[in-house]
């Protein structure tokens, strides 16, 4: 049987193939038109001021959506020093006059309209490829234009459409860069300006179906373009997950997070995804890259997977990806433990990932009053009671103590009914040992939904002169206090000698709970009325932490990646040597750099 | 090498009340300065206060802010931010208040330190257990249980004990006890204890935003408590006080600082891995927390001779740690400079330096020295300099991988680049120090009146000063000149508060050391020691100001030329020679050298050119000033060093090296073949010592009873020779050219009536000018040779070809009546060059026609004495000639400024002779 499965699986594949080429017109860009064209995700949600100036998240897709937020506004005058009378405008669509020319051989051309594979020189179609969420490239798309954009656009359907791809830019010697969901926030999709062939931009999201399921080895095999929300949708038809679940699982692709050393928040159960994989094939312009076999470990030798999984584009393309499933769980239940301060919160997640391990799906630890508090919705009265009685009673058991640095940690279950009952249980005891106190699943579930409407935060404050980002790393559990506390401190000082006039927003969350560290996650933003170079002076702020994350003991990246952004210091992370065995890589696969991104080394 | 003006911060601002050229050279300038002060005292007569002085004394400071070189001391390590803030700030008498109000009051007060921001509040117990539980100390707990095959619970005990030694057990009550008991002792002792104001502000801020490390200098008891109080008065939180464990050998006063925050530390506790690592943890358990101000004393004890000691790094490489391992997110060094216009243990010091023991500490001692209470101690002056943050400090220097890779709690031995940040550190900080330290007047007329004995004229004395005040503003030395007083006035006080040490006598000042009329010789020898000693520990608080200048202006009397490279080896070597004994910031000597050149031209004492070092007419009582200021020091090293390349053949210890060198010295002196009594001291002593095992000369070796010595005699002669004959000396570091000479014409012989042109003339034979200029008194020169030639001579020449010996014998007897001579010039002379051999003569047709055509003649020749002064006189291995005898074109063809091709022809003693 499964001799004979490619065949029909061909046959199929063609089918498809051609039912996309007819459908070219209407097909195509209709994801591209559902997503802002210069901000996070869907162009129907959004944080807005309504007329009575109250804030309000727009769409249905969410359930914060159509909410509306009463004390926000207070929150972001109050803490950024912003006003709502102080307005940037933003272009609201392209100028397609900016956009560079598009410089195609035509000979390529013709070699590519004879494979049949759609393409587009488009300029809106070439500047949505052109970026990823980087607050500079927000920022350039809100007001200026890049200097160097992919001249064109592929989307190839399938694995032996990249094939082909590949081999002409082999051929024409051209610059191919990958695409998948364009969430990148390393500047890894940016075009390096000095690249002087025709840039290629390689649309992988027409290759986004489920090629198979194998229900006896939990694994199903996937087109690398699908997007984590289809994946996880379509595989629950059968019954099934993935349980990979980063926060940007609503845009980013199968084939980004295997690019990228994606890390979900559900790690501590279904793993991050080295852990998820079991099979990879990637186009190089070498050739095939691929295992011989499906199996859940082998020894031979180190495994070259691992040169795949987060080489950020560098040395081919991921086609199709071999990947771990699981039954849906039978049962899910959120949870939420308040902290009076972030030492104590740390301590219990450190005390919980020792005890617990991979017991529960996620445990997230953040400062209750730096965001949390301000996106309180108003339907959510219960819940507002219940704070204000938990701070009274906060108050009168513990001596001295100060809500506003009162910490939540936000809690996930997973499993059947009565284990998750079980772990809940003992998650709730080791909280209440370091001075937790269980806050109600509702609490939890808010959390959970904040990660994903967070990212849309920051579109709003750019129309009020605030610019903000997050960044991430990974650090030993003995440093974590030290560490978010000298890299709070250092965007504190860094804010006030590069002149911003209003206190910045600094404040960091633990997102992930390892056996041996943690990840954290750190917000920084700042209103940035009165400087003339707001993106430079933000990018030196961001350097300078991230020079304290690596003093403190903190890595360069925990899944976000390197890309571009942090490139000058992989030397430092790894290493002269360890950069040289990536280089020799790089240089036996790709010699002629046609995966010229410009990543990583 | 960049011109040093290119980098002056700023120019002085414009000085209202002196006259302009006050900072001249000349000694007798400051006459004006004095009256222009005069007259502004008069001006602001009324105002009253210490603190709200302005006018003159303002401009004072700021003049002396302005001076270069100490901010730019830092610069391999420190951004010119520094530049700019330079203002020292005004004094405010905290003694005053205390006159005026009670002091039990005082005492009693309410007391709300500011502290730390971070701080969450806890006793001294507290922080004892949790050194106790500290993963830092349990590890090492448990690595000593694994070794010695004992029980954790023993050395645990051990450790407990080590902490109950060690750990200070804050009190308020006994801080109020200070701060009562202290008032009246300070009231008693001291006129005035002045405090920069602004600098406590800004403590203030420090100790609330990171952990604070106080490091104040250390010149006396005093210091140890001095901060607190301050702090105290101040209303700040109180330190922590590093103290030597010889204190708690008296009875109650130990047990009373500790409750005033004192903490002990044994002397030496190199080997004991559990005191060190309790003691680490419980330094550092206290800065990380920011419990309280740490203070220690980077000089490590009081430094007897009021010079500023050499820094030790052990502490202060624990309280730096915590940053480097990122537990702190900053941590501020605070430089303190406490001076005394009078030292309270001055006697008991010189005493201590000549060899008399310390008295042990004991509250008896105490009790006993109350005597003094009744002594007038002067003005105590306090600076509390910029807290300087480690951060900016580290920023780019510290490899961070280190921390990360290991545990943090994990003993770990500093790796290369962090003991050479820690050092830097340390030497910055006592630079810092330095910089703000007081300098009283009796400082200069210490320094003045030690270069003038037996004694001096006091009207003199005055002058002097008045001119050495100016030098030391312009070398940025931050004297305080008691309310503007007149110059007359300032020294009658510095007598009267100093009338142990000098006293005016007939309208002459002389040292006090006649205790016993009529002793014996050693007797004297010992009493006027004492004296000298006494007064050097005020002058030696000059040193550090002026060791940059004064190193520049001994070297320029020790070079054998004014070349700056020269005079820059002969600087390097004295400063590598009295590394211990003064402060250098370590491996910037180039810097040093140049800010000692910018401050000596400053002053007009020197010019530079760009090649060229040369003192100037008007600035030679500077140089001479300066390099008899450091002349006890050069002759006292040279004395010692001679000791040691005589004396010590064997192995030695310091215990058996002190006495000896000071017998040694003693009886020198005792016959009158040296005046140097400062070599006397202990102290230089030590230091000699040390520099010459830092230079490779001794080598030191550790021993089971402690350190031992071996001279490399060698080496130490060498050294030697270059303070002896550094005239004639080489530079060392190059070898490719020649010392420069001087070349003067003279006619050969005496009894003619020398030209006068050619006695002006130092012209060099290179110049084509000087040459042609030489032409006329070289051809007299000819005919007066040739009419002293005797007969006999002539005969000998005759007969050359075969009387060898004959030949050499009368270039023998021209050598001996000009034994300096180098080139005999007489051009197309008939008697022709003076042959040193029969031998290798050339004929005629062996010297080419010019390539004019015209004849080639004689025109000079260099003889083999030049070998001599270019120093490649040794055998076998330079170069070596007979004499060499130079060809000219007779018609002098070519008259343009190019070379022209001429011949020489070689003749050796013997051998054949070669083109």
């Amino acid at each position: 049987l499964v001799n004979c499965f490619p065949k029909p699986y061909n046959r199929k594949a063609f089918w498809i193939c051609s039912m996309l080429i007819l459908s070219l017109m209407f097909f195509f860009p209709l994801r591209q038109e559902l997503l802002k064209w210069n901000g996070w995700g869907y162009n129907d949600s959004k944080f807005i001021f309504n007329k009575k100036g109250q804030a309000e998240f727009t769409g249905k897709r969410y359930r914060l959506g159509g909410m509306v937020l009463p004390t926000f506004k207070e929150w972001i005058e109050k803490t950024f020093g912003a006003s709502l009378e102080h307005k940037t405008t933003s272009r609201a669509s392209l100028n397609v006059n900016d956009v560079p020319p598009s410089i195609v051989n035509e000979e390529f051309l013709q070699d590519l309209r004879a494979t049949k594979i759609s393409y587009s020189q488009d300029a809106e179609d070439r500047v949505f490829r052109a970026h990823g969420h980087c607050l500079h490239e927000i920022f350039v798309l809100r007001e200026g234009m890049f200097k160097r954009i992919p001249d064109i656009v592929v989307w190839p359907v399938c694995h032996e459409d990249v094939v082909k791809i590949v081999e002409l830019a082999c051929k024409h010697n051209l610059c191919i860069i990958p695409f998948g969901g364009g969430t990148s926030v390393s500047s890894a999709l940016e075009c390096p300006e000095e690249e002087k062939r025709t840039i290629v931009s390689l649309d992988t999201s027409q290759m986004n179906r489920i090629l198979w399921i194998d229900e006896k080895n939990l694994t199903a095999c996937v087109e690398a373009g699908i997007v984590g929300q289809d994946l996880e949708k379509q595989l629950a038809e059968s019954g099934f997950c993935t349980g990979h679940e980063p926060d940007s699982m609503e845009f980013s692709s199968l084939g980004g997070w295997v690019a990228t050393r994606a890390s979900g928040m559900k790690k501590n159960i279904y793993g991050n995804i080295e852990d998820l994989v079991i099979h990879i094939k990637m186009v190089t312009p070498r050739g095939i890259v691929e295992k011989n076999c499906q199996v859940p470990r082998m020894s031979t030798g180190p495994d070259i997977h691992h040169f795949i999984m987060g080489s950020e584009g560098t040395l081919g393309v991921v086609t199709e990806v071999t990947i771990k499933i699981r039954p849906v769980p039978e049962y899910q239940k959120y949870g939420s433990v308040v902290f009076p301060n972030f030492e104590r919160g740390v301590a219990c997640l450190r005390e919980v990932a020792k005890i617990l391990r991979a017991l529960f799906a996620s445990i997230c630890l953040f400062l209750l009053f730096a965001k949390g508090h301000a996106l309180k919705p108003q339907v959510a009265s219960i819940f507002t009671s219940f704070l204000d009685g938990l701070k009274k009673f906060y108050i009168t058991k513990f001596k001295g103590f100060d809500p506003n640095i009162l910490c939540v940690a936000t809690l996930l279950f997973e499993g059947d009914r009565e284990k998750v009952l079980q772990h809940e249980k003992q998650v709730y005891d080791i909280a209440t040992k370091f001075g937790g106190l269980a806050a109600g699943e509702d609490n939890g579930q808010r959390g959970y939904m904040l990660t994903f409407v967070i990212a849309y935060l920051r579109d709003l404050g750019l129309d009020y002169y605030v610019i903000g980002e997050s960044f991430e790393t990974s650090v030993p559990w003995d440093r974590v206090l030290d560490l978010c506390r000298n890299v709070k401190e250092r965007i504190v000082r860094e804010c006030k000698e590069k002149g911003v006039q209003f206190a910045p927003l600094s404040t960091c969350r633990v997102t992930q709970t390892y056996d041996a560290g943690a990840c954290v996650y750190f917000y920084f933003a700042f209103n940035y009325r009165g400087i003339s170079d707001p993106i430079h002076v933000y990018e030196q702020i961001e350097r300078a932490a991230r020079e304290e994350i690596l003093a403190n003991g903190g890595s360069l990246s925990h899944h976000h990646g390197v890309g571009k952004l942090r490139k000058r210091w992989m030397k430092e992370s790894i290493s002269d040597v360890g950069l040289g065995m990536l280089r020799s890589v790089k240089e036996y696969v790709d010699p002629n750099n046609i995966f010229g991104n410009k990543n990583l080394l | 090498m960049a011109p040093p003006m290119a980098r002056c911060p700023r120019l002085p601002p414009p000085n209202r009340t002196r006259q302009p050229g006050r900072g001249g050279a000349g000694p007798w300038a400051p006459r004006e300065a004095a009256a222009g002060s005069r007259a502004a005292r008069r001006g602001r007569a009324g105002e009253r206060g210490a603190g709200r002085r302005s006018g003159a004394r303002r401009t004072m400071a700021t003049e002396a802010a302005a001076a270069p070189g100490r901010a730019r001391r830092g610069a391999p390590m420190y951004s010119q931010k520094e530049l700019t803030s330079k203002k020292r700030d005004e004094f405010e008498d905290i003694l005053e208040e205390r006159r005026l109000s009670s002091d039990l009051r005082y005492a009693m007060k309410c007391y709300t330190p500011v502290i730390y921001k971070g701080l969450s509040p806890c006793k001294p117990n507290a922080i004892k257990s949790a050194v106790l539980q500290s993963e830092q100390v349990q590890y090492v707990i448990k690595q000593l249980a694994k070794e010695m095959g004992e029980s954790p619970d023993i050395i645990q005990e051990e450790a407990t004990e080590i902490l109950d030694e060690m750990g200070h057990r804050m009190q308020l009550g006994a801080v109020r006890f200070f701060a009562f008991t202290l008032s009246k002792i300070f009231k008693q002792l001291f006129q005035r204890v002045c405090v920069n104001e602004e600098g406590m502000q800004r403590l203030q801020h420090a100790i609330q935003e990171h952990p604070v490390v106080l490091l104040p200098s250390h010149r006396s008891y005093v210091d140890f408590l001095m901060l607190s109080y301050l702090l105290y008065t101040y209303d700040l939180a109180l330190p922590v006080i590093a103290a030597g464990i010889d204190f708690l050998g008296m009875k109650i006063v130990g047990e009373l600082l500790r409750r005033a925050g004192a903490f002990f530390m044994r002397r030496s506790f190199g080997g004991n891995r559990l005191y060190w690592a309790v003691f680490a943890e419980y330094v550092k358990t206290m800065l990380r927390s920011g419990y309280a101000p740490i203070e220690f004393f980077l000089e490590g004890t009081r430094s007897r001779t009021a010079k500023t000691l050499t820094p030790k790094f052990g502490l202060l490489s624990i309280v730096m740690e915590p940053f480097f391992k990122r537990e702190v997110f900053d941590t501020y060094l605070v430089p303190i400079s406490i001076s005394y216009e009078r030292i309270l243990e001055e006697s008991l010091y010189a005493y201590e330096l000549l060899g008399v023991p310390k008295p042990k500490e004991s509250t008896s001692g105490l009790l006993k020295a109350r005597r003094i209470l009744s002594d007038n101690f002067g003005t105590i002056h306090i600076y509390v300099g910029q807290p300087v943050s480690l951060r900016t400090l580290a920023s780019g220097r510290i490899n961070r991988c280190p921390y990360n890779l290991v545990p943090r709690h994990l003993p770990q031995k500093p790796s290369e680049d962090i003991q050479e940040f820690v050092s830097d550190v340390a030497y910055k900080m006592e630079l810092l120090q330095i910089e703000n330290m007081v300098l009283s007047p009796w400082v200069l007329v210490a320094a003045v009146l030690l270069q003038n004995l037996p004694a001096m004229e006091f009207e003199l004395l005055i002058e002097k000063t008045l001119w050495l005040k100016g030098l030391t503003q312009t070398f940025g030395g931050f004297i305080e000149w008691p309310d503007n007083l007149c110059a007359k006035k300032a020294v009658l006080s510095g007598l009267t508060l100093h009338s142990n040490i000098a006293s005016l006598v007939d309208g002459h000042v002389v040292l006090n050391d006649k205790g016993m009329e009529d002793g014996a010789v050693g007797e004297m020898v010992f009493r006027h020691a004492l004296a000298v000693l006494m007064c050097a520990t005020y002058r030696n608080q000059l040193l550090n100001v002026f060791v940059r200048p004064a190193l520049v202006a001994i070297a320029l009397q020790m070079a054998p030329s004014f070349r700056k490279e020269e005079v820059y080896s002969c600087f390097n070597f004295l400063r590598d020679v009295f590394s211990d004994e003064f402060i250098f910031f370590p491996g910037i000597s180039l810097k040093d050298f140049e800010e000692g050149c910018f401050l000596l031209t400053k002053c007009d004492a020197i010019q530079t050119s760009q090649q060229e070092i040369y003192p100037t007419d008007k600035g030679s009582g500077t140089v001479s000033f300066l390099s008899a200021m450091f002349r006890p020091f050069v002759e006292g090293y040279q004395l010692i060093f001679r000791y040691l390349s005589k004396e010590m053949k064997e192995a030695f210890t310091e215990k058996q090296f002190i006495p000896g060198v000071r017998n040694f010295v003693f009886q020198l002196l005792e016959k009158g073949s040296t005046q140097c009594y400062e070599a006397l001291s202990s102290d230089m002593q030590k230091n000699a010592l040390s520099a010459l095992v830092q230079l490779g000369a001794v080598k030191k070796k550790k021993m089971p009873s402690g350190f031992t010595y071996n001279v490399n005699q060698e080496a130490v002669s060498k050294i030697l020779d270059m303070f002896d004959d550094s005239a004639d000396a080489i530079p060392e570091h190059n070898e490719f050219l020649f010392p420069e000479y001087e070349i003067l014409i003279e006619p050969e012989e005496p009894e003619f009536p020398a030209d006068s042109t050619d006695d002006e003339q130092g012209a060099e034979d290179t110049s084509k000018g000087a040459k042609e200029q030489e032409e006329l008194g070289a051809a007299g020169t000819a005919d007066e040779a040739f009419q002293s030639l005797d007969e006999e001579t002539l005969e000998a020449m005759a007969k050359h070809e075969t009387e060898e010996e004959k030949i050499f014998q009368m270039f023998k007897k021209q050598v001996a009546a000009e034994p300096e001579q180098i080139i005999r010039y007489c051009r197309g002379g008939e008697e022709g060059p003076l042959w040193v051999s029969g031998e290798n003569r050339p004929e005629e047709k062996d010297i080419p026609n010019c390539v004019c055509g015209a004849k080639r003649i004689f025109e000079f020749q260099i003889m083999p004495q030049l070998l001599n002064h270019l120093q490649v006189d040794s055998l076998g291995e330079s170069i070596d000639w007979g004499t060499l005898v130079v060809y000219t074109c007779a018609d002098s063809c070519g008259g343009g400024s190019e070379y022209l091709e001429e011949f020489i022809w070689k003749q050796d003693y013997s051998m054949g002779c070669t083109l």
